[in-house]
């Protein structure tokens, strides 16, 4: 079998709400009355601390995403998340997939976020440009979803060009003008970290990855849809002039393991029911505002593509059949995602442990015996990707020392002696206190 | 004109458009009828119908009735990002059908895009007729979402829930070419109302416009809010405000021209020929 990433996806639900199934959905204008201050506390502590947990637990990568108003995530700006795992964790990759671009007045503000949260995590960092639910477009007040796609592909263009192209230089488009994109500071990643691009099979995203080498994150696609979106993937990398690395295509799977296939139903079924019926649920005019994708994507979902079943109405075996949930025991679990990712041809899989209303201590047994029981069948070192892997940076001052850079422009001021530009790391030693070149009393004016 | 009945006959709505170059946009409209111009500029929910209302008017007036850019059978330019757009289209139409002096109606989105013709060109137009328009600013009144209706659920709302009568000039069409086609029009007017969702700029405009204005208001209206009938009625120098009244347990609607067509057609017929 194919070498394998597995990563691990908590969105961070807050499951104290009514049944979405008595309103079209609990999405954009569920009262947030709802919403009690402590309970909330919790869910962001069970999502952090279990994501903490991921690393030594020997998982590659921990992915948080961005949601707004409603129950389904408590990230506004999952780039938050991402530096809080910087600071707990040491070596595990962070997939923050991820912030929505379009929810940013500039892709400039967005770049510097990423840049720093790179750094924090010393190169750790994947990042995902989502165009974000259709749900999302109503809460903000600077999202339009009839500008969605021209205006993240205008933001896309940018982002990657503030992070990989010298400044300062001038944008002029559409969307953005801008006289001085000139970032500070950069990621610290070569020429920037990973991109994960979510997508649900349309065309245009397929063709965007393909074309960047990036990783596309296939979701809620029904397997029949899958397979036709991971093999049209790799004919237009073909089309590209290469052939997709298995590590491009991220397939999510929530998960669940037991001790036997009928405890790990039981421990599960309502938890992924729930998310299914509360969580997805939405009504197609709120998941596809106006304007929000092409009409020829619109007429191809209305024909049977994504989400084109309403989420209510999923049961059990619809999940187990369209591989969106593998549950069992260990070796259930591992020979059902061994086949899965055989057949799709994946090469990373991105796990939602946490159905959204499941108990912390159910989420970390199911993690645990996934880490200790499954992983090794399907990675019989059982060591993560990340130790064979060097950190971007330094790790030690002593490598700071040896690999900084010979000789970058001193730090100098004027007006100190003679007149002239001192170098002021060793002005404070009398014998060092030397002008390194004459300088204008006038400043130079 | 079509004969009128109790339950207004819909004749005349496969009326095919003609079409006239605007500054490079293929422009469909439907022009009918002798007498004083009036320019109709239709709603969200009906570009491209030849109502009985407006055959009604064409009795006794010159009505040209354009689709808006994105609408019907007009394309979406992709320059449209405002309401400033549709002005300057307006006003290019008007030339080159060589119009000078016109009355200007407008139901709803079209009478937001009336009210900013008049504002942005105060003398050009002879008189105004806002029936339930949209655009200005309510900050003490509940919003209606259109943008979170579907197709049927709008249509519903529009007509009070009596929507089955007019199932003739509503039945929709769930056609893949039908779904784009409303999925368009959408987005097109996401692209200039989603947010915000009037032209609060109006509260100060609304002064320059010189044209007696009438402003129609159904007894109910579940797409527009009444309260913004009152606030044009307000914010209008010279403005009439006229309910156009259902009988007793039927309560008129958004889409009061397509229920009265014959009262709503006689009140704009009256306020036109007032200042012709």
């Amino acid at each position: 079998m194919h070498d394998l990433d597995f990563y691990v996806l908590l969105d961070g639900a807050y499951p104290w709400v009514p049944y979405a199934g008595k309103r079209k959905s609990n999405y954009i204008d569920l009262p947030n009355a709802h919403y009690d201050r402590v309970l909330g506390q919790r869910v962001l502590e069970d999502q952090l601390e279990t994501l903490a947990l991921l690393e030594s637990l020997g998982y590659d990568g921990a992915m948080v995403s961005e949601q707004h108003n409603g129950p389904i995530g408590v990230l506004g700006n999952p780039l938050i998340a991402g530096a809080w795992l910087a600071a707990r964790t040491t070596r595990i990759r962070i997939a923050v997939v991820g912030a929505i671009i379009n929810d940013y007045l500039t892709p400039i503000r967005m770049a510097e976020e990423i840049a720093t949260v790179d750094t924090m995590t010393r190169g750790r960092l994947d990042v995902g440009l989502p165009v974000g639910h259709g749900m999302q477009y109503h809460s903000t007040g600077v999202m339009n979803p009839a500008h969605a796609r021209a205006r993240y592909r205008e933001a896309h263009e940018l982002l990657i060009k503030a992070m990989t192209e010298p400044g300062p230089f001038e944008w002029h488009g559409e969307y953005f003008q801008i006289p001085y994109v000139n970032l500070w500071p950069k990621p610290l990643q070569e020429p920037h970290p990973p991109i994960f691009i979510p997508g649900g099979g349309s065309a245009e995203t397929l063709e965007l990855v393909a074309k960047h080498r990036y990783v596309y994150q296939s979701v809620l696609s029904p397997r029949p849809a899958l397979l036709k979106t991971y093999q049209r993937f790799r004919d237009l990398c073909e089309q590209e002039g290469y052939s997709a690395d298995p590590k491009q295509l991220a397939q999510v799977i929530e998960i669940h393991v037991a001790e036997t296939d009928e405890q790990a139903r039981l421990e599960s079924e309502g938890h992924s029911l729930w998310q299914y019926q509360n969580f997805f649920r939405s009504p197609m005019h709120d998941n596809f505002p106006p304007g929000y994708t092409s009409p020829q994507s619109l007429a191809a979902m209305a024909s049977g593509g994504y989400r084109s079943r309403p989420m209510n109405e999923l049961r059990w075996e619809d999940l187990v059949e369209n591989h969106w949930l593998i549950a069992g025991s260990p070796e259930t679990v591992a020979a059902r995602l061994r086949e899965s990712v055989e057949e799709s041809g994946a090469g990373r899989v991105v796990l939602g442990f946490n159905a959204g209303s499941k108990s912390r201590w159910l989420t970390q047994k199911s993690l645990t015996m996934f880490a200790e029981e499954v992983i090794p069948r399907l990675r019989p070192s059982g060591v993560p990707a990340w130790r064979h892997q060097r950190l971007v940076g330094y790790e030690t001052n002593a490598e700071y020392g040896a690999g900084r850079p010979a000789a970058p422009p001193r730090p100098t001021a004027a007006g100190m002696v003679d007149g002239g530009l001192v170098d002021v790391s060793s002005a404070h030693i009398e014998d060092l206190r030397s002008p390194l070149e004459p300088w204008p009393a006038n400043g130079g004016r | 004109m079509s004969p009128q009945t109790t339950s207004p006959a819909l004749a005349g709505l496969d009326h095919p458009p003609a079409f006239v170059d605007v500054d490079g946009l293929r422009t469909a409209y439907r022009r009918r009828g002798n007498g004083p111009p009036i320019l109709f500029l239709h709603g969200e929910q009906l570009a491209g119908r030849w109502l009985p209302f407006l055959e009604k008017l064409a009795g006794g007036h010159d009505v040209i009735a354009p689709d808006h850019p994105g609408f019907g059978d007009t394309p979406m330019p992709p320059f449209l990002a405002g309401f400033d757009d549709l002005v300057l289209h307006y006003d290019g139409l008007l030339a080159r059908l060589g119009i000078d002096s016109v009355h200007l109606v407008g139901h709803a989105l079209g009478g937001w895009i009336a009210a900013e013709l008049a504002v942005h060109y105060p003398r050009r137009f002879a008189s105004l007729a806002l029936l339930a328009p949209s655009g200005v600013r309510l900050p003490h009144v509940s919003s209606i979402d259109t943008f979170r209706m579907d197709g049927d659920e709008a249509v519903t709302s529009a007509l009070n829930g009596r929507d089955e009568r007019y199932a003739e000039l509503f039945a929709p069409d769930r056609s893949p070419e039908g779904l784009i086609r409303r999925f368009s029009e959408r987005a097109t007017s996401a692209r200039l109302a989603w947010n915000p969702r009037y032209d609060r700029k109006l509260d100060w405009r609304l002064r320059r416009v010189a044209a007696p204005a009438l402003v129609l208001r159904p007894q109910e209206d579940r797409i527009v809010p009444v309260a913004a009938s009152v606030r044009y009625a307000e914010l209008l120098p010279d403005a009439r405000m006229v309910t156009v009244e259902g009988d007793a347990r039927e309560p008129t609607s958004h889409l009061m021209h397509v229920e009265r067509p014959d009262a709503v057609a006689e009140l704009v017929a009256a306020h036109v020929a007032a200042h012709a």
